[in-house]
């Protein structure tokens, strides 16, 4: 078993992945804030049970990503985008439902998720270095 | 990551940087419509500039597999143009009015604005995006 594959280590990493593909989500919506009937869209969170293992729905996550040559929406399942559900309320006259400021919200709060997990990360290797003696 | 080895933090930045293009495109076409704001025709009656209206398109990446955006195409602006009584101007019709652009400072103006709002959200993606980096590479450092 490699280092890596520890519960706490791959969920974390798992947790990084996920951070990673929504920056990437969120940072579509940016720059398609105006773009014609462009709707955002935001990542479900993933779900650990008790021995850190993942639960939830992001291995359709990777068939996303396999489809290369096809358009992304299309081939999204239902389970791993979140719709925004106040879409239709901010919607504008050009059928664009992108809030910038909801948007930079999430960047930011992406971020500092982003920023605790690998902190939480570097603390477990830490951990580790202190159980080997060389703390 | 099966098929390309691309990571999605350069996805992101891939992205955001498309959204800089395009905004700057669309400033691009916003400061030609101010510059030109009293344009009149050479010959007398003539059309004058005609507004120009940038627009935006999704387009998929197949490098990044991304959706990124892109300045679609310029359209012009089919309004009315502003109509001037000034028999002396060398662009006057027979009646003596000289048409001017259909172009309204005040509109370009806010334009402009949103376009700068757009551009500065997408230079924070790119920041957030280098800090998430940087997180990153301080594990190893750890």
């Amino acid at each position: 078993m490699a280092i890596s594959d520890l519960p706490v280590l791959s969920a974390l990493r798992t947790r990084m992945q996920w951070h990673q593909e929504r920056q990437r989500v969120l940072a579509e919506n940016v720059s398609n804030s105006d773009t014609p009937r462009f709707k955002p869209r935001d990542l479900v969170e993933p779900k650990f049970n008790a021995s850190g293992t993942q639960t939830g729905s992001m291995g359709s996550l990777a068939m996303m990503r396999t489809s290369s040559g096809t358009n992304i929406a299309a081939s999204a399942g239902g389970q791993t985008f979140d719709v925004n559900s106040k879409v239709g309320f901010e919607t504008r006259p050009t059928g664009n439902a992108v809030n910038l400021e909801e948007e930079m919200m999430r960047v930011s709060a992406n971020q500092m998720d982003y920023a605790a997990v690998t902190s939480l990360y570097s603390k477990s290797l830490h951990l580790l270095k202190t159980a080997i003696g060389k703390g | 990551m099966a098929d390309n080895d691309i990571s999605d933090f350069t996805r992101s930045m891939g992205i955001a940087t498309s959204g800089l293009r395009a905004q700057a495109g669309r400033m691009r076409v916003i400061s030609e419509n101010i510059a030109n704001a009293d344009s009149t025709a050479q010959t007398a009656g003539g059309d004058p500039y005609r507004r120009k209206v940038p627009t935006f398109t999704t387009q998929l990446d197949r490098v990044l597999d991304a959706k990124t955006v892109a300045l679609g195409r310029i359209k012009p602006d089919q309004s009315d143009f502003r109509t001037k009584y000034e028999p002396s101007n060398p662009a006057a019709d027979q009646n003596g009015y000289v048409k001017y652009p259909n172009v309204n400072p005040l509109i370009e103006m806010t334009d402009l604005r949103d376009a700068q709002r757009s551009y500065e959200a997408n230079l924070n993606i790119i920041s957030a995006t280098r800090r998430m980096i940087q997180r990153t590479l301080d594990i190893l450092k750890a």
